[in-house]
């Protein structure tokens, strides 16, 4: 194996039938280019099966693996050995999971309440424009298309919402917030008056305190706050 | 002995969904949009449906304007029959092509992403196999949103369902299908979260549980793709079809077989041997680079096996070229951006310098479960089982016979659904409200979770699961043999038997990912034994199934492989007839659309 590291993983861990919690340290010698997805999973292979951490694609389409790394929220499937050791300067990782839904046990939250708030956002169209008299689709020029398109690219993965300094408590989050401003920005929704109603609402954009950590955090590189800033200026 | 599994509680619905991605999903919102006042349940693996794996397809779903001045349905149809090496049934290819643009625009009008023309029309791009003519050259069929399709056609439907109001059911899985009297009545799942069991009864089930490819070295399936749902309905006595028709894609990202989707072929790339060499045109002149995938997958085998290939270091696998750098730039940063971007993070190449690492990997199952053209699940060539539904890729109807073709799962997945949905419409019309279970009944799901929360001994969940993949790979992989198949049946009964000596790392039920995966891993080699047992039946090679010891295609095998499985390792065969019905209709050029030659 070309590039061996030896690394240490210092793992939050919790136990939903004790309802206890401790820090584990794991330490694994392994290549460089595997993924922390495929780092914990050779932990659960070789020195502990009861260890929970989630994920699904495994490269950085679903969003089903954040964790906090070192403070840093990321995704654990894009996060490869070499690049770890590098970006943080360090062989030693502090694993937690993400601060934005429970823990259902060690790195594993339960993002299906997360999504409660996406769903506040009616992620569809609310009033699709009238048909085009062909019966054809609508069109839509690219240049159009282009100007909202990277926030259509956000696959919740609440890494935004975590590093988020107000989506805990009053904010309804980053990417939340992003998806109505998608549609606010769509010609094919009619219901505005009902979107921005939620933009403005007690939760919703004016939160934000402009502190770009959604942009700088984001997984997909989609400058989350710059859709804000549009939505806070009510540009669309 | 350890902990007695109960049903905690029981649930009812007017119809139950088990797999929410895009067939399931598109099903349930068929249904929303003529009775939304029905009670829909959605169950998901994840924890919640817009992160299924329908959202990792990229290049496109390939659909005909029928007011195009170019492009045909018919050409489609014949395509996706060529294609499939002539294994697809013909009354589906039919439905499915026609149907094409209407969903395509329903999707488009749903809110869906697509990237558009100068003309702000939605834009197509060439996918493999795919052709004017009757096979004379590319066509522009493909409807995409940049490299992220499946995302658009994701959010749309998740989207939607979420507008109707369908309740979605993350982090659980079903472990067992309820029959009463032969007809379905629903479901018992178990949910991760409290580690629960509950029962759902619903006047009608449908199947999309998706596919099952990790049982493959190297995969572009997500974690949670084991076959679920096919082992589901094999557990519950039912007939699996078609299921050595695996589909290798052949460009698979170097290590962990990450896709890199056919559009960069369809945008121009080209693949490479270590000479450099653009090696499709020695294999299919014609078609070349945009070949369909089992020839493709076939072709960078052969390469690699004659020492054209290369090998990788840091990921220790073989490997061959993608030529990426002659295309435009405005290609790299808008049509095929994810793919790149995956490129440079998990491989650290950058696609407009330099070459990229690709071997195949496995991608889809063709086969599935049996049903007719309206999603309906066959017990047998005759007779269905009522209330009892299924559609995408757990599904056979069958669209793609032994070898599908890129943009056309897509595609099947939006038609078949809605198909699917609106036959449960007609359905639900005279349906009963199922009676109550009675509430010492028997299930399977407990005798499977005692077995695997009281099993004793050494052996290892992750060795096994290793083990099975590499022996997948290796001998019913993309080459296959009879000796090495019966080696595989061999080995997958020693796996199933070491699976029971596994010891669960805790025997908590509550979010206890080992005691999961232990259930995948049972699944994964119950689906893994019926591939390979059909494989070694199928005495020919066809599509994506090739036999070393025969290679040519043989009208014996002119029909759909039926496997039933009573207890593991004793596989049942039946035969489904291949539909000839536009063939037999006698119209425009059908005589295309007999056993024809299959050249690209």
């Amino acid at each position: 194996m070309s590039n061996s590291y030896t690394i240490t993983l210092e793992i939050n861990r919790y136990d939903p039938d004790t309802a206890l919690s401790w820090i584990q340290t794991y330490k694994v010698t392994v290549g460089g280019m595997l993924r922390f997805v495929d780092v914990l999973r050779k932990i659960n292979d070789e020195q502990d099966p009861t260890l929970a951490w989630a994920s699904s694609c495994e490269h950085a389409q679903c969003g089903s693996c954040g964790i906090s790394v070192n403070g840093k929220p990321l995704l654990a499937c894009e996060l490869l050995v070499k690049d770890a050791v590098e970006q943080f300067n360090t062989h030693t990782f502090r694993l937690r999971p993400l601060t934005i839904a429970p823990v259902l046990r060690d790195l594993v939250v339960d993002l299906e309440k997360a999504y409660d708030r996406v769903h506040k956002a009616k992620p569809y169209l609310i009033k699709p424009a009238p048909p085009q008299p062909d019966g054809d689709e609508y069109r839509i020029s690219p240049e159009t298309l282009e100007t909202y398109s990277e926030a259509t690219r956000c696959i919740n993965c609440f890494c935004c919402a975590t590093a988020c300094i107000s989506s805990h408590d009053h904010f309804l989050g980053p990417n939340v917030t992003m998806a109505n401003i998608v549609r606010l920005m769509d010609q094919r929704e009619m219901a505005k008056e009902e979107r921005m109603d939620i933009l403005y609402r007690e939760d919703g954009v004016y939160r934000c305190h402009t502190a770009r950590a959604c942009s700088f955090v984001c997984p997909k590189d989609i400058d989350v706050s710059h859709f804000l800033a549009l939505g806070k200026e009510g540009k669309f | 002995m350890g902990k007695t599994l109960t049903i905690d509680s029981t649930l009812r619905c007017d119809v139950l969904v088990i797999g929410a991605g895009g067939a399931g999903l598109r099903a349930a919102t068929a249904i929303c949009e003529q009775i939304p006042a029905k009670k829909i349940i959605a169950l998901t693996k994840l924890t919640s449906p817009q992160k299924s794996h329908t959202t990792t397809a990229q290049g496109g779903m390939a659909a005909v304007d029928p007011k195009d001045p170019i492009d045909r349905p018919i050409f489609h149809m014949f395509d996706t029959w060529k294609g499939s090496d002539c294994s697809a049934d013909q009354n589906v290819i039919k439905k499915v092509c026609e149907m094409g643009w209407e969903e395509v625009v329903w999707l488009e009008k749903h809110g869906m992403h697509f990237s558009r023309t100068e003309e702000g029309r939605i834009a197509k791009r060439p996918f493999g196999g795919h052709m004017l003519n009757f096979g004379d050259t590319k066509a522009f069929r493909a409807c995409y949103e940049a490299d992220r399709t499946g995302k658009g056609i994701m959010d749309t439907v998740w989207s939607e369902s979420l507008r109707y109001g369908v309740s979605f059911f993350g982090q659980c899985v079903a472990t067992e299908l309820l029959l009463k009297d032969g007809t379905c009545i629903g479901a018992v799942i178990f949910r991760y979260p409290e580690g629960k069991f509950l029962a759902i009864l619903a006047k009608a089930t449908i199947m999309a549980t998706g596919g099952n490819t990790r049982m493959y070295q190297v995969s572009s399936n997500c974690r949670g793709n084991t076959g679920d749902g096919l082992a589901l309905a094999l557990n519950a006595g039912l007939p699996v079809m078609a299921l050595e028709a695996v589909q290798f894609h052949p460009t698979g990202m170097v290590g962990p077989g990450i896709l890199a989707s056919e559009a960069l072929r369809g945008e121009g790339a080209i693949l490479r041997n270590k000479d450099e060499e653009p090696f499709m045109e020695r294999y299919a002149p014609t078609a070349k680079d945009l070949a369909p995938r089992d020839l493709i997958s076939r072709a960078v085998v052969q390469e690699m096996r004659e020492g054209r290939g290369l090998f990788h270091e840091g990921h220790n696998a073989p490997h061959v070229w993608l030529d990426l750098r002659h295309l435009p730039k405005e290609v790299h940063e808008k049509k095929i951006q994810e793919v790149c971007s995956f490129f440079k993070r998990f491989v650290g190449v950058d696609p407009e310098k330099d070459l990229c690492p690709v071997t195949p990997t496995a991608h889809y199952q063709m086969g599935g479960i049996p049903t007719n053209e309206f999603g309906e699940v066959q017990s047998d060539t005759q007779s269905i089982v009522p209330g009892l539904f299924a559609c995408g890729e757990v599904a056979a109807a069958s669209l793609h016979g032994l070898n599908r073709l890129g943009t056309n799962s897509l595609l099947e997945l939006i038609t078949m659904g809605r198909v699917t949905g609106e036959r449960v419409v007609e359905y639900l019309k005279d349906a009963k409200k199922p009676e109550d279970l009675p509430p010492d009944a028997e299930h399977i799901a407990f005798n499977q979770f005692s077995t695997y929360l009281n099993a004793r001994g050494k052996e290892k969940y992750g060795q096994i699961r290793d083990t099975l993949r590499n022996l997948m790979m290796e001998k019913v992989g993309i080459f296959r043999t009879e000796e090495s198949l019966v080696e595989a049946i061999e080995s997958l009964r020693e796996l199933k038997e070491r699976a029971m000596h596994v010891a669960v790392g805790t025997t908590s039920l509550k979010a206890n990912q080992d005691l999961w995966q232990i259930w995948e891993l049972n699944n994964l080699i119950t689906v893994s034994m019926v591939i390979a047992q059909g494989a070694l039946m199928r005495q020919e090679s066809r599509g994506g199934h090739f036999r070393e010891d025969y290679p040519e295609r043989s009208n014996e095998f002119n029909y759909h492989t039926l496997a039933s499985m009573p207890e593991f390792d004793t596989v049942t065969f039946g035969k489904r007839p291949i539909d000839m019905s536009i063939f037999e209709a006698k119209g425009e050029r059908f005589e295309l659309f007999d056993y024809i030659k299959r050249e690209y």
